[in-house]
């Protein structure tokens, strides 16, 4: 079905293929046939592998025959001596080996050969190992062929440095080779482990000297994307260990939220949380913030009447998670109307690149390399993209300019991917916006013209209590805009927002500007009637300020509404 | 030394308009010719071929020109004692085409005719003790049998016979250095085999496993000069990766980042003008596969001339929201 191109034929050609194909069609419809009969009445016998093979030698993909064979194998090796057997066997292996260089890519027929391999009285697993340098001289890229390999890699106990040396050769005839390069990120692993024990993650001394073979690879030809694809991987970081981030209490709201690192459902017993207040153990119901989220990276719980008492000096707050192993605590002082304990994105370099500080002079070396590269090939996407990740990883606020230049070129030399830029430099941008906003210690994010087609990290925004999206390309308010429980003002005009579903059960929010947007159903407003500060909406400029009766309807649905501008 | 990006040329003069009539008449015929030489030859997966054309044919509109009641006669008599099903009479039961079986009767809500609690004993006698799925008795573990075995209970609506959360483990074992899957823990990533896992973890609830932005950047760099996709770097666009990528994108909600218009462009390219139906790459044969997977697609970009199709099951969206069934799309 793949690559069969359509040729024209003459009516003298088609007819003389008809014949061909009638007679090849007799051919195979009584080989089937006596295979089937044959099978039918129990009879697993030699001339079985004779008809089946006639068969199978063209249509590799006639599975049944294959266990068809597999049934005379296992009838024959009760009734043949050892040598016999043996000599059925490596029949068997060279006639798989005629198939898989008719049909290098035919499932069955690897994973037979697996198969003859673990029941045959004396495999030779070695052999294999050859056999499938062999057909990966001649396709290196053929996954079949990998996939056998590392069983047989498995059954002959070769070690992850052997295949790693094999790869490496490969990658010396030809860097273009994503099958060796996906091998090397699985073996690194395994042969340098990292030192903090990080699953998947390599030791830094023996990522030292892979970045040297990448880099090879790179400027021998920068417009290879396996080797570009890997690097993205070495530079990479390790997931986040599974933590609460954050506690944060309202007193007037008699709230508690909690944050975590990554989206939990702490509904499900595995992931229970546990609330101690004053060291007591509180029953209390969590809720994710927007019904939809499943798991959310924030949980909220209503405290009951009376938990806070305001003539008490303090109250301690402790949550419990993953049977006690995680925990956070957080002190609310008599008079103080909120507070939080919280790991900043600052602390936790959260958008930093991994490697250990000393490590920081390779990265600039890195970077340097590939600006050289840069120099050479300056419409290379690969390289522009890669330097952005360097200058993120090395620096992200004082590298903004250059990241936004890169932004640039990448989009000028491949227009098909932009889209992807576009969310990538919104993401870049919302993380350095909220680096910014922790180091002037602000509760204020401003994210105005900035190009943003997308929001991410609103987790990371939960106490923001003023945001600004003014002037983007925004479509949509999603529902992660949820997370942002303390929000009061939210400015999102000039966008091309036409769903606010993000604006659930925000308990705080009092303003909402969304002029110049393109909302046009009554229905699309009806999120902002679980916010219950709501008393300014502006919604000029949007196609709804023209439906009929429009005003009236929204007073039904925003009662306590008590500026709406249009 | 330089990598020549491989890809097909465009022709100026390829089809460019959508020819629907023609695609129904194409698979309305297929199977008319049944002692045809390649027809027989493909017995070994008759039921998917069925799928293929039944799914296409309904999301066409054209579901009631193919012969029901033979169909049904046909897949009752392929049901075997241990509860699979096997893709044709005569050959062995199989995950890939017990799924097949599984969607053909939902599209014709006709899931009674045949013995469905032995369907799920089968699927949930091929688990393994790590979680995978075996395709048959004989044990090949491919995380296309994950997917399958998943898919085949989430339409009977008997997802929990499984142990789920093995199921998933493993699946989530294959998971690779860019974000893709593989078939088994340690193999390359591969279109396919993403669409299998998404799916397998879409229907399971699981998407927040997947790294969405790094494994839909891999996915978008599978878009050529050609607007065609393909399957792996480095290798030729084709329709049926094009659905695989597409669909993909469209569970994890990165379908935005692949550039439509040219895709559409290289899907309507393939179309066979004369015959009707969809080849891998213009110029090639067609075949009911990718006359599937090219009318899906075009219906994932939106195409309203195509029902609706639902990325995971790759069947019309209003049959699964008649059977309730409602796999989660990332959000
Ligand atoms: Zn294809």
């Amino acid at each position: 079905m793949h690559g069969r191109i359509k040729l024209k034929t003459t009516e003298e050609q088609a007819e003389q293929k008809q014949k061909e194909r009638l007679k090849k069609l007799h051919f195979y419809d009584t080989t089937r046939s006596a295979c089937f009969a044959k099978r039918k009445a129990g009879i697993l016998d030699e001339e079985g592998l004779i008809l089946s093979g006639q068969l199978l030698a063209a249509n590799p993909d006639f599975a049944t025959l294959w266990n068809f064979r597999r049934e005379i194998f296992l009838h024959l090796k009760e009734e043949k001596t050892p040598e016999e057997l043996q000599t059925l066997f490596e029949k068997e292996l060279s006639f798989l080996e005629t198939c898989l260089r008719v049909n290098p890519k035919s499932y069955g027929t690897w994973h037979h050969r697996g198969w003859v391999l673990d029941h045959s009285p004396s495999p030779d697993w070695k052999v294999e190992l050859e056999l499938c340098s062999k057909f990966l001289q001649f396709d290196e890229r053929n996954f079949h062929c990998w996939d056998y390999r590392r069983l047989v890699v498995q059954r002959a106990e070769v070690s992850p440095q052997e295949e790693l040396e094999f790869t490496h050769k490969l990658i010396g005839t030809n860097f273009s080779n994503y099958s060796s390069w996906h091998y090397r990120s699985t073996l690194l692993p395994l042969v340098y482990p990292d030192t903090e024990c990080r699953v998947g993650r390599a030791d830094e001394e023996a990522l030292l000297t892979e970045y040297e073979l990448v880099q090879n690879a790179l400027f021998t030809d920068p417009n290879d994307q396996s080797a570009w694809f890997y690097y993205r991987w070495l530079l990479g970081r390790a997931d986040r260990e599974e933590t609460v981030s954050c506690l944060y209490i309202s007193r007037e709201g008699q709230r508690l939220i909690v944050s975590f690192s990554h989206p939990v459902n702490v509904l499900l017993p595995k992931d229970e949380l546990i609330l101690f207040v004053d060291g007591l153990p509180l029953r209390v119901t969590w809720k994710s913030p927007h019904p939809q989220l499943k798991r959310s990276a924030i949980w909220i719980c209503e405290l009951p009447p009376n938990t806070i008492n305001a003539a008490c000096s303090e109250h301690n707050f402790k949550v419990h998670w993953q049977d006690g192993r995680i925990q956070r605590e957080c002190i609310l002082y008599k008079g103080r109307s909120e507070s939080w304990c919280r790991d900043s994105a600052t602390d936790q370099q959260l958008f930093r690149c991994d490697l250990s500080v000393e490590k920081t002079t390779v990265l600039q070396s890195e970077l340097n390399s590939c600006t050289q590269l840069q120099e050479l090939e300056p419409d290379n996407k690969w390289c522009a993209l890669t330097i952005i990740l360097l200058m993120r990883a090395l620096d992200p606020l004082g590298y903004e300019k250059e990241m936004l230049q890169c932004f640039q070129t990448l989009k000028a030399t491949d227009p098909m991917r932009t889209a992807y830029f576009d969310d990538l430099l919104s993401k870049f941008i919302i993380e350095n916006s909220i680096l910014k906003m922790e180091y002037a210690e602000s509760r204020v994010v401003d994210l105005s013209k900035k190009n943003l087609t997308n929001l991410c990290h609103l987790d990371q925004m939960q106490l923001v209590t003023h945001m600004n999206l003014t002037s983007n390309r925004l479509k949509s308010l999603p529902i992660h805009l949820s997370m942002m429980q303390c929000l009061e003002v939210l400015e999102a005009s000039d966008n091309e927002i036409e769903c606010l579903e993000g604006l659930v059960q925000l308990p705080r929010l009092q303003e909402i500007s969304l002029q110049n947007n393109r909302i046009s159903k009554i229905c699309d407003l009806r999120p902002l009637a679980s916010c219950p500060s709501l008393i300014l909406l502006n919604l000029k400029g949007n196609p709804i300020t023209e439906v009929p009766d429009f005003q009236s309807e929204l007073s039904e649905l925003l009662p306590s509404l008590k500026d709406l501008i249009v | 030394m330089g990598t020549q990006i491989k890809d097909v040329v465009m022709k100026a003069d390829a089809p460019s308009t959508l020819l629907l009539d023609k695609h129904a008449d194409y698979i309305a015929a297929y199977g008319s010719k049944k002692d045809d030489y390649e027809y027989t030859l493909s017995e070994y997966l008759r039921m998917s071929g069925i799928y293929w054309g039944l799914t296409v044919m309904d999301l066409m509109g054209q579901l009631s020109r193919m012969s029901k009641d033979e169909i049904i006669e046909f897949i009752k008599s392929c049901q075997h004692d241990c509860g699979g099903i096997s893709a044709s009479i005569g050959h062995d039961p199989h995950l890939l085409y017990t799924l097949s079986a599984v969607q053909i009767l939902s599209l014709y809500d006709s899931l009674s005719v045949i013995d469905t609690d032995k369907v799920v004993e089968y699927v949930k006698s091929l688990q393994q003790e790590d979680g995978s799925f075996a395709g048959d008795k004989w044990g090949e573990i491919d995380t296309r049998f994950s997917f399958c075995a998943a898919a085949t209970l989430a339409l009977l609506g008997k997802l929990d016979a499984i142990n789920i959360d093995k199921a998933v483990e493993f699946v989530l074992s294959c998971m690779n250095f860019d974000g893709g899957f593989g078939c088994r823990p340690g193999s390359e990533s591969h279109a396919g085999q993403i669409y299998c896992c998404t799916g397998f973890l879409s229907i399971t609830n699981q998407l927040h496993h997947v790294n969405a932005d790094l494994l839909g950047w891999w996915l978008c760099e599978r878009q050529l000069p050609s607007g065609g996709l393909n399957g792996r770097p480095e290798k030729l666009p084709d329709v049926c990766y094009s659905w695989w990528v597409l669909a993909s994108l469209k569970i994890i909600k990165r379908i935005h980042w692949i550039d439509k218009n040219k895709l559409r462009s290289f899907i309507l390219a393939c179309q066979d003008e004369e015959t009707g139906g969809f080849a891998d790459r213009p110029g090639d044969m067609v075949d009911p596969f990718h006359t599937l997977f090219g009318i899906a697609g075009l219906s994932l970009l939106g195409d309203e001339h195509i029902k609706p199709v639902n990325p995971v099951f790759c069947m019309p969206e209003e049959v699964l929201q008649r059977m309730n069934v409602h796999p989660e799309i990332l959000n």
